[in-house]
């Protein structure tokens, strides 16, 4: 089974995430509020995938895509998926440059979330 | 697949986005150029948004998605901050606070977005100082240049196929400029990247209808290729031209990850309901606690003595934990101030600095929720009466800019708020003229008027020195409501004011409602609980001492001459037949005060003080005057607090 850390500012991101992927058999090995809980968790936990939201606080300057960097450059193999709700396209792109393998928009729809997810687990 | 789950935890988490947001705002007003504030500002409103949208909340989504759009441009430095941004963000704030309220009571909201959002638009809109980059033109048709075409030809003799790929995305996809970015950068592991149609700034600027053109040099024959791209989310399709059909190449090999089962959970969160039963919980187990110490010293057993020491040990800290658990930093409340100040004092063309100190100061979450109308009110006082115009301040010799400081201080086991002004203080010639006029004192009386005494006055239902009512603190609430709340959590107000420099008015109140110090006291075989914060001292008297005056009984404490109430009479557990011959006995007395007033509770005997745990009284028995609740003393029995309050 597949294992996800979400990381997500908002206490609601992170719970609505969690419950589609769970419903989907999906595992939630740990959750993270901001980009650097983020990098320690990943260390820690090493699930196979992430999903990052865009917009988080900066903690010791690093927010969601300098964690996105930081956790490419420990594993250059981690797979990220980006949350972010509509029209932060540049900051998308600045992910994607950074490694993130995917992005979802907030509303989630749960299957483009799972769809996503599945995606780029398998590739 | 919205739940009411999600709904709290919505409400909750918003509201504390909003109060970030007003106080970053207020950062900004100050100082323009705080970028830390826009950004925190930014990516609240940024959540707000996406949770917004996820519960289905449309007008919130949308005029948070404006306000972001701004939000932006400030930070993006395309746009200087100005009063005009500053004021529309506020008001934005507010209809966002208000719609939320409005989803909350399930209300669809009457509340007008579209005022906002065109504001908002017009100074996206405006040009100003802006730099706007011109649209790159768009390239047509498939044109290779030379470097290009020198470049194909090296790639084909290194036996690469090259491929036009032509990508159709659907028609509702979010963010298209990042998705055709996504496409971009995963074709370019899987090949050579030529060259896009259109080239790749405008690809990234979402200068493009749906489709675009990407000219890639391959391994893998064009139905590989196919199989790859097609299943990409928000694709339509995918159109892949064959220039060469070249060998298979296998897919890479799948990375491995180790498996870890450790979690960890470093904060998480309980509903209000749970921590009160937690507490009420405590309370039973700090009076079986009680009752088994007082057995085991009764028995004189060495090992049990040991173990009950340290059960008793054991349940004061805990007690003292889940206390802890119940409090809340005063920013909570304290943090919604300085942005309503200055909304207030701007409404007045007062210029006024709200300042707050000890906001990390911690209160019972109850205490918390009832104190937040009161401040409001005190708030307001100073703003409408207390604080002067520009101009008056200047003939005065003061700053022009007001002040008021709010100074939470916690000592023992009260919170100290103070609310001090330096405006022009409480006028008490006035308020002796308005007193005389509504007849609330007599003309005589007004030369022994001290701080206490106009307090009393001021905070009278009715009473109000304004001379035109306003929109802030004409509102039918005076002092009173303020002074009846305050009491009513067990707290007293003071007041001191300084003609010409100010006033400030001091609240005490306990730091936990739920376990009070109180004084136990029998009357014939009952035992009372009298809030110790009440207590002015209690005293021996004899019965001769107690003099009856009128209707009622007083007895003389030093100078002054103090009402008593028989508690046995008042409570209806005399017994006239056998109480014949006590009344030669000393009484005690417990003095109680309230304000100015005082009055003395005749008592049996004086038992001592102890930690009660405060249990509220079904509703008949709360409207009794002068029981405020009950307790469960050590021995099992029921013990009633008395409400000082309403006796006095």
């Amino acid at each position: 089974m597949a294992k996800v850390l979400v990381v997500d500012d908002a206490l609601f991101m992170r719970k609505m995430l969690s419950d589609i992927l769970k419903k989907e058999g999906i595992e939630i090995c740990g959750e993270a509020e901001n980009g650097k809980d983020a990098i320690n968790k990943y260390q820690e936990l090493k699930p196979d995938l992430v999903t990052m939201d865009i917009v988080m606080p900066r903690v010791e300057e690093i927010d969601g895509i300098v964690a996105v960097r930081e956790i490419i450059k420990i594993d250059p193999q981690a797979k990220i998926i980006m949350v972010s709700a509509m029209g932060q396209h540049s900051l998308v792109v600045e992910a994607i440059q950074a490694g993130a393998k995917d992005f979802v928009t907030k509303p989630f729809q749960p299957s483009r979330v799972v769809e996503a997810i599945n995606r780029v687990l398998g590739g | 697949m919205v739940q009411d789950s999600y709904r709290e935890l919505f409400f909750s988490e918003s509201q504390e986005y909003l109060t970030i947001i007003n106080k970053c705002l207020l950062r900004i007003e100050t100082n323009s150029g705080d970028f830390e504030a826009i950004n925190e500002i930014f990516r609240c409103i940024h959540t707000l948004k996406g949770m917004s949208a996820t519960m289905g909340y449309d007008k919130l989504t949308q005029l948070s998605h404006h306000a972001e759009d701004l939000l932006d441009e400030l930070r993006g430095k395309r746009k200087k901050v100005t009063p005009e941004i500053i004021d529309v963000l506020f008001g934005s704030v507010d209809i966002l606070e208000r719609l939320i309220d409005a989803a909350k009571a399930k209300k669809e909201s009457a509340v007008d977005i579209v005022g906002y959002v065109d504001k908002i638009k017009k100074i996206i809109a405006q040009k100003g100082e802006v730099l706007v980059a011109a649209p790159a033109p768009k390239t047509k048709g498939l044109e290779f240049s030379e470097a290009e075409a020198a470049w194909i030809k090296e790639l084909k003799a290194a036996g690469l196929n090259i491929i036009k790929i032509r990508i159709t995305l659907v028609k509702d996809c979010a963010m298209k400029e990042a998705r055709a970015f996504l496409l971009l950068t995963n074709l370019k592991m899987m090949g050579e990247f030529i060259k896009s149609i259109p080239p790749v700034e405008d690809l990234k600027d979402g200068n493009f209808d749906l489709s675009f053109v990407f000219i890639l040099a391959v391994k893998e024959n064009i139905q590989a290729f196919h199989n790859k791209l097609s299943g990409v989310a928000e694709v339509e399709e995918v159109f892949i031209e064959p220039v060469e059909i070249g060998e298979n190449v296998p897919g890479a090999a799948q990375p491995q990850t180790t498996p870890s089962y450790i979690k960890k959970i470093q904060s998480m969160r309980i509903t209000v309901d749970r921590l009160d039963k937690i507490m009420n919980l405590m309370g039973e187990l700090a009076i079986a606690k009680i009752r088994l110490v007082q057995i085991v010293q009764s028995l004189k057993i060495k090992e049990l003595e040991e173990v009950s020491f340290t059960l008793e040990h054991l349940t004061s800290t805990l007690q003292d934990e889940i206390i802890q658990t119940r409090l809340l930093p005063a920013a909570y409340i304290l943090d919604t101030f300085p942005r309503m100040a200055r909304d207030l004092a701007k409404k007045q063309g007062k210029d006024i600095d709200l300042e707050i100190l000890g906001s990390e100061i911690e209160l019972d979450r109850v205490v918390l929720d009832d104190i937040g109308d009161p401040l409001v009110h005190l708030i307001r006082n100073a703003i409408d009466h207390g604080i002067e115009d520009p101009e008056e301040r200047k003939k005065t010799g003061k700053a022009t800019q007001g002040k008021i400081l709010i100074k939470v201080s916690r000592q023992k086991g009260q919170i100290f708020i103070e609310v001090i002004d330096d405006g022009r203080g409480v006028n008490f010639d006035e308020v002796k003229r308005i007193a005389i006029k509504k007849g609330m004192i007599i003309e005589k009386e007004t030369s022994v008027l001290d701080e206490k005494r106009i307090l009393d006055l001021i905070a009278k239902p009715g009473f109000s020195t304004a001379g035109k009512v306003t929109d802030i603190s004409g509102r039918g609430v005076g002092l009173d409501v303020v002074k009846t709340k305050i009491e009513m959590l067990g707290g007293r107000l003071d007041f001191e004011t300084k003609r010409g420099s100010g006033s400030r008015f001091i609240l005490t109140i306990p730091l936990t409602l739920a376990i009070i110090k109180a004084m136990l006291v029998r009357v014939k075989n009952e035992i009372f609980a009298v809030p110790l914060m009440n207590i002015r001292e209690t005293i021996k008297i004899d019965e001769d001492e107690i003099k009856a005056l009128q209707s009622f009984e007083v007895t003389r404490v030093r100078d002054e001459i103090i009402p008593i109430i028989r508690l046995e009479k008042s409570m209806g557990l005399e017994n006239p037949v056998l109480d014949k011959g006590l009344h030669n006995e000393r009484k005690s007395v417990v003095i109680i005060e309230h304000g100015k007033k005082a009055l003395g509770l005749v008592v049996s005997q004086v038992l001592g003080e102890q930690d009660v745990v405060v249990k509220p009284l079904s509703s008949i028995i709360k409207k009794t005057k002068g029981i405020a609740g009950a307790t469960v003393l050590g021995d099992g029995r029921v013990a009633l607090i008395l409400d000082t309050i309403s006796l006095v």
